[in-house]
């Protein structure tokens, strides 16, 4: 398992990436300029981010990049400009949100458009899926946090029977949500949200309310969660990160973690990597640092250069071993780029044409095995023998015993009708000759 | 001489060729000698494997005496072996064959690399000469395929392999179209599976005649169930003996075909024509060529059979059993899969229940409406078990189909009342909630909650005399309680009504639900409560586990199932009451752990229940019940690890530290690394509870709280309160940094002083910062949900005190000023 960071930014650059373990540069793709939140690894396939357009342009545009190339590989031109763009866990549906808070849900492997619908009154700023992939959260600039069901879009019965298509809605941020991050509770998971109102608030997924409401003394830009679910760290707008306890007494949250730079360039964007429980932030000055939380110490930076980052993604890969291998299956993976994601939703018949590409899961290529069956072949034919006495060759028996008898009883039928034919024949032969 | 010499101990080598001598000249026939005791050849089968009698020690310690008498005895065996295969005599010819396959999996690699091929010929003149017997011929299949199969363990020979395989398959093709017995069947299907798998290149060639030849046994009307399922298996792998994704499709599409022309047949009168008609359009789509039928052009489509009910619907659940085997084994290449063509051909079958459309019931007799009807069961069976597979084969990507499968699904469980399909059903819905997640929870809990109350009904425990009154008792309570329940909380109104009428319909049919039924249930229950234990909070939450425990109780009552114990009969073990009962505790389980909004209402009962049967005999209930309690020691001693646990991240970044001194100044990185390396846990933790702190502040502050704490824990023993009020200590620990900042207190005095916290508070709303530990996560929510409507530090006590107010009411209600509400939680 190889483990790298990847950054993006909001100036036309590129998208760096390095090995977390030993900080090597890796390859670049280019170009990108992505929106915060706008860059995402799909499944451990390839990487996409939605693109900033100019005003002027009427549509937005979404690239992928495969891992081993550095240029755009796939263009796609959704209606709108997308802000937030985020893969499911398996990586087989993307979901988009748009500047007017329509979402987009696509569908990676044929690039169908399967859903569009009116998420938010406003722009569309982040889109979190939760640990089973069932459930999606949007966060917007009006200040809401809805919760989807991802099966009851898609069931037309109940939407026509007009049903509020979220689960929640929270609305008590005054201000554009710009970070969600939610916790590996599962059907009890918290979700906690930043906004620019200075406010993070931690709401509860099962209850659909509000838990907690913590105030920090600038805007927060980004979140990561700690996964032991009891703090969680802020990217401030004022340079620092803050760590906030998801159970605190206290309204205000001002714990400092640490701060990026000198200069007071915003934090904007953190990532929490599991492997080896290290916190990596990314500021307005283009520098990605990673944290030791229990130390609160930086144990390593990247320099991105160019411009903000405001985008983070840990990203694993699975390497393989040959390097020959290594191309080989890159070179297939590379070939097997998804089509580009369509405009529209198709409508009719076409809707579904009712067939669903599933890739083969991870690791199939290992050998095929199967079992020796001689020694088996020979007790069974043992055991056959020993059982003489079963039901089955006893019934088996009487039926041959039956038959047997039945048969002796035809043959002395056979014998007693020649016995007779004969005696008449001598019969008719004596009068013949007396004749 | 040698037999004066003794061996060292029973693993001695010098003792191997000995035996295998001894077996050779006592039981193994040679030709002149009639083959006498039949029944030893298992102990000599036995006597290879446990002493490795062929595997020719390779070790370079032995002596060279030693190895070239293993070696010339093994050759002796060898030789022995080949004599008997190429006799005349078809015994001798079996054995020969037979103990051929067993030396091929026994002995070592550089024998078998050198004779594999001479061992081969020999067996393969079998299977091509027509005059050789019918149980030379099976013995050969199954060598043939040992032999293939230790094969395909050696790398540098794929190719010769390969070939020597693709040698075997059109002579077995003949077999299997001349030849009629089962036994020489099964044994072909055996080589060619094996082939299939190992040495998928060897088919290209025969491909289509190979599945020519498997789809007219399938249509055949002499085959047997348990010989069809074979062939089914066989027709799912043979799609990856080209590995393309057209070839799967290609037999996907062949398969429903087949089925859907088949139902068209049987379904005659029952339901309308169009259906069929549209099923087989949609299958074939106007502008691409129709593939071939399955076996052929005639595949079996006029034959005799057409009028036999029993006869169509046996090969429809083996066609079923090979798609469904093709959706849940692996592939190495992308596959399309038509959901959509498999979702409606599950929901034509389940749609057929055998009652008659008004408009047709003038074209059908009664007597072939019962034939029909005796078959049906059979047949949805089989489509729900092809709905389980596709469903487990696209987990998440059923998303667009999810809502109409509920739909499919909860309808059904509300007509079906057959003890089988019923557990087909539950599987199903476990595979659902498995897969979709909690999305797909919220849609089917209440399906899920109405149909395991009505099977777990526990008025209707056949085969539990042993029940007793009292938990009779309890139980009736329990019931129509949990029933009005359920009537009050029916959201939607026509579920209301299904539900109702359900109920009534219960006890008829379902008096007495077999285990195995009761099992599946509780399996789906726990699944649910797994998955979305937390959104059933209001509405059938506390039914369940009332249910859930009643059940569990009453599983366990009187008799713990002891596999040991209750052997009435020698081969038949009690495995049925034991996986009953492990079921039970397991669902149990998961009603205590799943996080709900209050304290778990039966967590003495499942203490009890669990603390009993950990002393049981039966192992695995014992074992389970070990684990249960583990887990549930997490409830009752709830804990908030510190950060300062974690691994040294030395390892990950050798030169991390010259990093951070160069920048950042953290003026208490000493300070922290002081409490890191304090070795602090829990046990720390009670400890440093005696110490007073010099601070007066502190000390008034104990005061006031300790009592309380104290009657507590004299009241509960473990409580959880005090518990949480040292885990809460960790925290202030983790994120102490910005307080020794400001530096009145340091930072070791807050670890071990009780009054810290709420020193702090009086610092707050400024720059004072604190955790309120979880007691234990699940609560903890629960418990803060009306936070917001109040001042956050005394509401939060008092939610805090909520999570164990069911023992001590009275904290709930004492009056906490607000310097002693944050000292409870510290």
């Amino acid at each position: 398992m190889e483990i790298s960071v990847i950054a993006s930014s909001s100036i036309d650059g590129e998208i760096g990436s390095w090995d977390l373990k030993t900080g090597n540069k890796q390859l670049q793709f280019k170009p990108c300029a992505s929106p915060a939140h706008g860059l995402t690894a799909v499944g451990e396939k390839f990487l996409a981010a939605s693109q900033l357009r100019k005003e002027s342009a009427a549509s937005g545009s979404i690239f992928y990049w495969s891992w081993n190339k550095p240029q755009v590989e796939v263009k796609s031109f959704p209606v709108e400009s997308i802000k937030a763009l985020t893969a499911n866990n398996e990586g087989t549906y993307l979901v988009g949100g748009g500047t007017s808070g329509d979402i987009y849900l696509w569908e990676v492997a044929t690039g169908k458009l399967l859903k569009r619908w009116h998420g938010h009154y406003r722009s569309v700023t982040c889109l979190v899926f939760s640990g089973d992939d069932s459930l999606l959260i949007s966060g917007s600039q009006d200040g809401s946090v809805r919760v989807w069901s991802l099966i009851r879009l898609f069931d037309d019965f109940q939407r026509q029977h007009g049903n509020t298509l979220y689960e929640h809605n929270f609305n008590e941020h005054t201000m554009s949500v710009t970070d969600i991050v939610m916790d590996y509770g599962g059907c009890n998971a918290m979700i906690i949200s930043a906004s620019e109102d200075r406010t993070c608030k931690v709401w509860s997924l099962s209850k659909g309310k509000l838990l907690k409401n913590i105030i920090f003394p600038s805007a927060i830009n980004s979140l990561a969660l700690d996964p032991g679910g009891f703090v969680f760290y802020a990217g401030g707008r004022d340079s620092k990160i803050y760590v906030g306890a998801i159970n605190a007494t206290s309204e205000y949250g001002t714990q400092v973690l640490g701060s990026v730079s000198e200069q007071s360039k915003a934090v904007t964007c953190l990532a929490y990597c599991p492997e080896g429980n290290l916190l990596i932030s990314g500021s307005e000055d283009g520098v990605v640092c990673v944290w030791d939380p229990k130390s609160r110490r930086p144990v390593r930076t990247f320099n991105h250069g160019k411009g903000p980052v405001n985008n983070i993604q840990i990203v694993r890969k699975t390497i393989v071993d040959n390097s020959n291998k290594t191309q080989f299956s890159w070179k297939r993976r590379g070939s097997l780029m998804p089509p580009p994601l369509e405009k529209y939703e198709r409508s009719g018949e076409d809707t579904m044409d009712g067939i669903v590409t599933v890739d083969p899961p991870p690791f199939s290529d290992v050998s095929a095995y199967s079992s020796f069956l001689s020694a088996g072949l020979i007790d069974e034919q043992v055991r056959e023998l020993q059982q003489q006495g079963s039901a089955a060759t006893e019934i088996e028996m009487e039926r041959l015993e039956l038959e047997y008898k039945r048969s002796l009883q035809m043959n002395d039928q056979w014998q007693k009708n020649y016995e007779n034919l004969l005696q008449v024949v001598m019969e008719e032969e004596q009068i013949g000759c007396s004749n | 001489m040698a037999s004066f010499d003794r061996f060292e101990d029973m693993c001695d080598l010098r003792l191997k060729p000995k035996i295998l001598r001894n077996l050779l000249s006592e039981y193994v026939p040679n030709e002149k000698q009639p083959l006498t005791n039949f029944l030893s050849l298992s102990k000599v089968v036995s006597n290879i494997a446990t002493h490795k009698l062929l595997s020719e020690s390779p070790l370079a310690s032995v002596d060279q005496k030693h190895q070239a008498l293993s070696k010339s005895a093994v050759d002796d065996w060898v030789d022995r072996l080949l004599a008997l295969v190429s006799s005349d005599m078809p015994d001798k010819c079996w054995v020969g064959i037979c103990l051929m396959g067993v030396t091929c999996q026994e002995c070592s690699s550089e024998r078998f690399i050198s004779s594999y091929s001479v061992w081969f010929n020999s067996l393969l003149s079998h299977l091509k000469n027509p005059a050789s017997s019918r149980i030379v011929r099976v013995a050969s299949c199954t060598s043939i395929s040992d032999l293939l199969t230790r094969l395909s363990r050696f790398s540098n020979t794929k190719k010769d392999a390969a070939s020597h395989a693709a040698k075997v398959i059109l002579p077995i093709i003949k077999l299997l179209e001349e030849d009629s017995s089962e036994a020489l069947w099964e044994g072909i299907v055996h080589l060619l599976s094996t082939i299939v798998i190992l040495f998928p290149a060897s088919f290209l060639s025969n491909y289509d005649k190979v599945e020519d030849a498997i789809a007219s046994k399938i249509f055949s009307a002499k085959t047997s169930s348990n010989m069809l399922k074979k062939f089914a298996h066989f027709l799912a792998l043979l799609p990856k003996a080209k590995g393309t994704e057209g070839s799967w499709s290609l037999m996907m599409q062949k398969l429903l075909i087949s089925i859907n022309v088949h139902l068209n047949n049987f379904f005659q009168g029952l339901e309308e024509e169009t259906k069929g008609t549209k099923a087989i359009q949609r299958l074939t789509p106007p502008g691409k060529d129709s593939p071939l039928p399955l076996g052929g052009q005639n595949g079996g489509l006029d034959d005799a059979a057409w009028n036999s009910e029993q006869l169509i619907v046996s090969r429809v659940s083996a066609l079923m059993l090979s798609s469904s085997t093709m959706l849940t084994s692996l592939y190495k290449s992308k596959i399309d899969i038509p959901v959509g063509s498999l979702l409606s051909l599950v929901e034509r079958v389940l749609a057929v229940n055998g009652s008659l459309p008004r408009a047709m019931s003038p074209f059908m007799t009664g007597i072939q409406q019962e034939l029909v009807c005796a078959e049906l069961p059979t047949l949805h069976s089989s489509a729900l078990e092809l709905l389980r597979a596709t469903i487990k084969s696209i987990r998440s990507q059923l998303l667009p189909y999810a809502a109409s499968v509920v739909r499919l699904v909860s309808n059904y469980f509300r007509k079906c009342s057959l003890p089988e399909l019923r557990i087909k059903l539950y599987s199903i819905t476990t595979t659902l909630l498995k897969s979709m997640g909690i999305g797909m929870a919220m849609q089917l809990a209440q399906d899920v909650v109405t149909n395991a109350s009505a099977d777990l009904d526990p008025r209707s425990v056949e085969g539990f005399d042993a029940v007793s009154s009292k938990n009779m008792s309890l139980t009736n309570g329990a019931v129509p309680q949990a029933c009005s329940k359920k009537r009050k909380h029916s959201t939607n109104s026509g579920v209301e009504a299904d539900n109702s009428a359900f109920e009534v319909r219960v006890p008829h049919n379902h008096s007495s639900s077999p285990i195995t039924l009761k099992i599946a249930s509780l399996e789906a229950l726990e699944t649910l409560l797994t998955i979305g234990g937390a959104f059933g909070s209001d509405s059938w939450r506390e039914r369940v586990d009332n249910l859930l425990m009643t059940t569990a109780t009453n599983a366990c009552e009187g008799r713990w199932a002891n596999s040991e114990t209750y052997h009435f009969f020698p081969n038949k073990s009690t495995t049925d009451l034991v996986e009953f009962q492990l079921a039970a505790l397991r669902a149990f389980l998961a009603s205590l752990v799943s996080p709900s909004r209050v304290r778990p209402a039966f967590l003495a009962e499942g203490l009890e229940l669990f603390r009993t049967g950990k002393l049981q005999a039966g192992m695995k209930v014992a074992g389970f019940c070990a684990q249960a309690l583990m887990s549930l020691e997490v409830v009752i001693h709830p804990r908030a690890l510190p950060l300062d646990g974690l691994p040294s991240l030395s390892n990950w970044f050798p030169g991390s530290n010259s990093l951070a001194s160069q920048q950042h100044n953290n003026p208490n990185l000493n300070n922290l690394n002081g409490i890191a390396h304090d070795g602090d846990d829990l046990c720390n933790r009670w400890l440093a509870k005696a110490d007073v702190p010099s601070n007066n502040a502190i000390q008034k502050t104990l005061e006031t709280t300790l009592p309380s704490q104290e009657t507590k824990r004299l009241k509960l023993g473990n409580d959880l309160t005090t518990v949480a009020s040292l885990s809460v200590e960790d925290h202030t620990d983790m994120v102490a940094s910005e307080n020794v900042q400001q530096g009145d207190v340091p930072v070791k005095v807050s670890e071990e002083s009780l009054g810290q916290v709420s020193d702090k508070d009086a610092m707050a709303p400024q720059d004072g910062y604190q955790v309120v530990s979880g007691t234990q996560k699940g609560e903890d929510i629960a418990v803060t949900d009306d936070l917001m409507e109040e001042a956050p530090i005394g509401k939060k006590i008092e939610s805090l005190s909520e999570s164990d107010d069911d023992s001590i009411p009275s904290i709930k209600e004492t009056d906490f000023d607000p310097s002693s509400d944050s000292d409870i939680e510290s």
